[in-house]
């Protein structure tokens, strides 16, 4: 909507995604320039905003962003570029893509995203118009986890129910390894969960640190990557003590009998000794959330970072369906869509390609339609080698120099691909190894329909002002270039695009802007959705067993162990005790923070003052032993590198762990690097430890370190 | 007055960058962008902890802006008389007059008075342009936590009365009686 309010001055409603969130904002713009942003009081989100979107101005007037469409003249990393057209800069993309297409097989074409910003869904299309099987996305340690169990073992993802809309909010809360309350990720907001905190009666914080709201928590302090141990060991004591939901059980879930068989191997004494969480607290946490429903479980990628992602989310699912948590208001909530239908139809509705993506052998569960996706390391691996089928990568907002494990092993294969193309925002540290780099515009200099993932509304982002120079955006982007090489699933235009998204809920593009949000709120959700029609003809869940599936039929089609189970971290005490010698403390990398979101937002100066260097947390006892005082700077090292970081002195966790800052890099230091190699955790991580055996999940929060002062000149 | 309760507060920053947007304050986007960026802030946000005592986690964020004194010591304390208060009671600085001298900061208890690039103090001014209008300021408008409220002292001491009437019957801590 517009408001015309006098001559000069213009207010804009619309959909920020400075995160995943989506609240509704209203802009107000005089004289082309935009002054003012705040919350739409009458959003879903009650007119509240973070400081990422709070601080938005400052990205579409920064002077950093990239204005025009640049080809690479010198050598990659050179900083030598020509500004090219549009027309150009597509035709080239283009025609390496279907150069290599036509030369070397769909499968040489990596199309990459970062993290959801609302256009996955153009991503997953592009990839399969093309024809490509390799999407090259963090998914297998980001959300993908979450995707594949909650689908295998339910049917559908499930979210939290804050909202209250069946009558009942919920009485217990967890917080799994999420700092929902400054993240906004995934498909949950803060605004709806502190709200439901307010009327809870329990909330349980497991993580390793006493992050924000440890306070006011039954707090379990995990060590980190033993989240599994601790959910089988709350199940033996639900299980055990009988305390489980009888009807839900014996009604809708399948293989009860076998996860409790495999629980009685955590008993809690047992449990508390892995994962040092004291017994009585795991005693409590199990009978409260067994005891006082309803009760939901928020997860974290953290519990998704590590070599056995699969499993401990299976074990969390498990521990919310033997409680009865599923589709009962209060509790987990697979959301009945708005009227335009799950937008990821969008993608889907494109015949996925034949071929499967690298690593579908290994990592099945990740290979698994709809969303089948390659395994990033080994497709890094396999440039590097040149073994692999991957030549040329377009990458649609992502830096993986900063993103992905082991940045020097990522490099390497950057720089061996034939082509490399990146659009941005702003010169990334990958951008600045980029055969051609495209401008891409901000939220507020874009028309899109904003959904982040599959929940219960849909809303217009409607563009505010122009962008600055030839920046366009991202869905502009996709399409162009999609017509260039698979004109039957593009389209003419952007709007066009737009409104064939919306034909299901029968508006246009025009009327969806003046709209703004589709939501299906209140009595339009539907809970017990099992007992009708919804997924299955006579009721159930979309699982081949219609139930529940404790025991998974399809991990056990696909070669795994249908049961959840604990296996130590790749790096520990316990597996690697010559290791943790001389590297004693337990490193986690990547923690969030409510200013940043992974390595966004360095060069936006609101955001920059509040936190100018990464931070480095670590007990007091532990650094007064290494001799290091709070702002230290400090080296943290590992068997691959060292890294500096500012020493924060943090007494609410164990002294043996050390929480490091991710997605580091410095915009104002000198190109092509940024700084990456100064402070990046990623110069810490490995790309070649263990990964998870279905989802190919990546380690990066339970490692080993080394930490040490910083002595001058270093 | 402005009330922040310490029990609700994240730590989530978004009253400092809601204010800063407000008062459209630095600091600016520069090219090169800037390390070590620095601007006024009106609101400040703070950390208490966490420390563990007995098993117990004892952690919280506040915030704190100019608390528009009554008797305020900035005033008294300013040698060129530029900071005064207004009939509604919210504090404001006359930045032509101001010799920026800091000695205000020095007097004030909880360190309020900022300082503009040009050294001149800048003073949490309650959004009164907002206020006027029957809107929110910037900062409570925003606060995902709904921890900050903008009233008379009757107000909030309304607030803070229910809210510990109604502790008695639900203790805080959760501790099963099994």
């Amino acid at each position: 909507m517009v408001h015309q309010m006098s001559f000069g001055k213009r207010v804009v409603k619309t959909t920020c995604k400075s995160c995943h969130g989506g609240c509704r904002v209203i802009v107000a713009v005089e004289n082309g320039k935009i002054t003012h942003i705040e919350g739409d009081p009458e959003s879903l989100t009650d007119g509240t905003m973070c400081a990422k979107g709070l601080a938005s101005i400052l990205e579409v007037y920064n002077p950093n962003r990239i204005l025009y469409p640049i080809k690479r003249v010198g050598e990659r990393g050179e900083g030598k570029w020509k500004r090219i057209s549009w027309e150009e800069a597509l035709d080239l993309v283009a025609q390496k893509i279907k150069e290599a297409i036509e030369n070397y097989g769909p499968s040489s074409v990596a199309i990459g995203q970062g993290t959801g910003r609302g256009y996955n869904r153009y991503t997953f299309r592009f990839a399969r118009s093309v024809g490509t099987p390799n999407l090259f996305l963090p998914a297998h340690f980001c959300y993908g986890p979450r995707l594949a169990t909650f689908g295998i073992t339910v049917g559908g993802r499930l979210y939290c129910d804050y909202h209250g809309w069946g009558g009942e909010y919920p009485k217990t809360i967890i917080h799994w390894g999420k700092q929902l309350e400054i993240t906004n990720a995934d498909g949950e907001m803060a605004v709806w969960f502190l709200k439901a905190l307010e009327k809870a009666e329990y909330f349980i914080l497991v993580d390793p640190r006493a992050t924000r709201l440890a306070a006011r928590a039954l707090w379990l302090p995990v060590r980190p990557g033993t989240d599994a141990a601790l959910a089988l060991g709350m199940m033996n004591v639900i299980i055990n003590e009988g305390l489980f939901d009888v009807d839900f059980v014996e009604n809708w879930t399948y293989g009860f009998e076998r996860l409790k068989e495999r629980v009685q191997e955590y008993p809690p004494d047992k449990v508390a000794e892995i994962t040092w969480v004291p017994e009585e607290k795991i005693l409590e946490a199990a009978r409260v959330f067994a005891t006082h429903k309803p009760g939901c479980i928020q997860i974290g990628e953290c519990l998704e970072a590590g070599n056995n992602s699969t499993q401990t989310l299976r074990a969390i699912i498990c521990l919310m369906a033997i409680t009865g948590n599923i589709e009962r208001p209060g509790s987990m909530i697979n959301w009945v869509p708005p009227d335009t239908g799950p937008m990821e139809d969008f993608a889907l509705e494109v015949p996925a390609p034949k071929e499967l993506p690298i690593g579908a052998d290994k990592f099945r569960l990740l290979a698994r339609p709809p969303f089948a996706m390659c395994h990033v390391e080994t497709m890094l691996e396999g440039i590097r080698s040149g073994k692999g089928p991957v030549k040329v990568m377009h990458i649609q907002g992502s830096n993986p120099l900063v993103c992905y494990a082991n940045s020097k092993a990522v490099l390497e294969a950057l720089l061996k691909l034939e082509f490399l193309s990146v659009a941005d925002l702003y010169m990334s540290p990958t951008a600045e190894y980029a055969d051609v780099v495209l401008p891409v515009a901000h939220w507020l200099e874009t028309d899109d329909i904003y959904d982040m993932h599959p929940r219960f509304f849909v809303s217009a982002i409607q563009k505010v002002v122009e962008p600055p120079g030839e920046a366009w955006p991202d869905n502009k982007i996709y399409n162009e270039l999609g017509k260039r090489l698979a004109p039957q699933w593009w389209f003419n235009n952007v709007e066009e695009m737009l409104n064939y998204q919306l034909r299901k809920a029968g508006i246009t593009w025009e009327q969806f802007k003046s709209i703004g949000v589709l939501a299906k709120t209140g009595k339009d959700q539907v809970y017990y959705k099992y007992k009708t029609d919804y997924w299955k003809k006579g009721g159930g869940f979309d699982t081949p067993t219609r139930k529940v599936e404790l025991y998974s039929t399809i991990m056990e089609e696909l070669g795994y162990d249908p049961l959840p189970y604990f296996k130590e971290p790749n790096e520990s005490p316990y597996t690697t005790p010559e290791l943790y010698k001389e590297y004693p403390l337990i490193l986690s990398t990547g923690g969030r923070l409510p200013y940043y979101f992974h390595s966004q937002y360095r060069q936006n100066p609101w955001l920059r003052e509040l936190q100018p260097y990464p931070i480095v947390q670590i007990h007091p006892e532990t650094a007064k032993k290494l001799g290091i005082k709070d702002g230290d700077w400090v080296w943290i090292e590992t068997p691959r590198g060292r890294i500096k970081q500012k020493a924060m002195l943090f007494a609410g966790m164990d002294p043996r762990i050390v929480v490091a800052q991710a997605s580091w890099y410095y915009p104002e230091k000198p190109g092509p690097d940024h700084g990456v190699w100064d402070s990046n955790a990623n110069i810490l991580t490995s790309n070649e430890l263990p990964f998870d055996p279905a989802m190919g999940s990546t380690t990066f929060r339970a490692l080993l370190c080394k930490v040490y002062p910083v002595k001058d000149g270093e | 007055m402005i009330f922040v309760d310490h029990e609700r507060c994240i730590g989530c920053y978004a009253c400092i960058v809601a204010c800063k947007m407000e008062h459209d304050l630095a600091p600016y986007p520069t090219s090169p962008p800037t390390a070590e960026p620095k601007g006024p802030r009106l609101i400040r946000v703070f950390q208490v902890g966490p420390e563990i005592k007995d098993g117990k986690v004892y952690q919280y964020f506040v915030a704190i802006s100019c608390m528009h004194c009554t008797d305020p010591q900035c005033m008294s304390a300013c040698p060129v008389k530029a900071i005064s208060k207004r009939v509604d009671g919210i504090m404001q600085v006359d930045r032509d007059r101001c010799i920026g001298c800091k000695f205000c900061l020095w007097a004030c208890p909880y360190g309020a008075p900022q300082f503009d690039l040009d050294g001149k103090m800048m003073l949490c001014d309650l959004c009164f342009h907002r206020l006027q209008e029957g809107k929110k300021t910037a900062c409570e408008t925003h606060c995902p936590a709904r921890c900050i409220y903008v009233g008379a002292p009757d107000e909030i001491s309304k607030i803070m009365g229910q809210r510990a009437a109604s502790r008695i019957e639900k203790p805080r801590e959760s501790s099963l009686v099994a």
